[in-house]
């Protein structure tokens, strides 16, 4: 899994058939500053993910990539391969808060 | 299985109702040469955790459809899972890959 | 199947039930010319592999099915041969 902030949505009126009703979001994924590991940085990278959870714009979110992302009611007919399965409350790394929803 | 070294935890306000319980830990995997330096430095990814490994451990732990495997035939959306807390990594003196 | 060199061994106390009474080795798979080829991977190995040699490695389900007797296991990898020196 990988942590990401939702950053928008996408729309397509057309896509097959499964993905009907189905919303899709953007995200970038995160992660953690690897020198200082003090602080969440962004990757730049950017991936259309499915929602299971309704996470909404800015919100910091858990991401199940592969064939996993398949692997829940909702989303195991659908032809995806990432989907957020949770939203993050928080972040510690070694001795530091790196992230708080409160915050 | 990768080996990662437990760096930070994650905790959910809201998960899928089939994750209800998890641990989540920020697990940096090894190269080779961070192994013998004893140095994580591979890209930080979440780990799905119940055996309760901590902060400093070093784990073994498992991807793709192995990560789901240990839940069948319950479905859980888990790409990496904790197998393994290590309790002890010997390596040899010198090998020919580098 | 990939070839791999043992370049160590792991223990482990707590873990998941399949994989109890196994040897883990630490195996760095190569490339053709013997470089790392990722980052290196812990193996079920029933058959002794020795530090330093090299082993086929076999990421098949059906091998870790039949040795753990379940399809619970997160176990990926498993020794399939020893590489004749």
């Amino acid at each position: 899994m990988f942590l990401a902030r939702v950053t928008g949505s996408v729309v397509a009126t057309q896509k097959v058939k499964s993905m009907t009703g189905h919303k899709l979001l953007l995200v970038e994924p995160l992660r953690v500053e690897p020198k200082t590991r003090d602080h969440l940085v962004g990757t730049g990278r950017s991936f259309v993910v499915v929602d299971t959870v309704g996470a909404g714009q800015g919100e910091m979110v858990l991401i199940v990539q592969g064939s996993s992302a398949r692997l829940t009611p909702e989303t195991e007919k659908l032809p995806v391969d990432a989907t957020i399965i949770g939203i993050v409350d928080s972040v510690h790394v070694e001795n530091h808060t790196v992230f708080s929803s409160r915050e | 299985m990768r080996i990662a070294e437990i760096i930070g935890t994650v905790t959910l306000s809201r998960v899928h109702p089939s994750l209800v319980g998890g641990r989540w830990l920020i697990g940096v995997p090894y190269s080779l040469e961070g192994l013998q330096r004893n140095e994580s430095d591979g890209e930080d990814l979440i780990i799905f955790d119940h055996l309760g490994a901590g902060i400093g451990n070093k784990i073994g732990f498992s991807e793709s459809g192995e990560a789901a495997a240990p839940f069948y035939p319950e479905k859980k959306p888990i790409d990496a899972y904790c197998s393994a807390i290590l309790d002890q990594i010997q390596l040899s003196e010198r090998g020919t890959a580098r | 199947m990939q070839i791999g060199e043992v370049v160590g061994y792991a223990t482990s106390t707590v873990k998941h039930p399949t994989l109890k009474g196994f040897r883990l080795l630490v195996v760095q798979l190569l490339t053709m010319d013997g470089q790392a080829d990722g980052e290196p991977i812990l193996v079920v190995d029933t058959l002794g592999a020795s530090q330093g040699s090299q082993v086929i490695v076999t990421t098949d389900a059906v091998q870790v099915r039949e040795l753990v007797g379940s399809r619970n296991s997160p176990i990926r990898y498993t020794v399939m041969g020893l590489r004749d020196t």
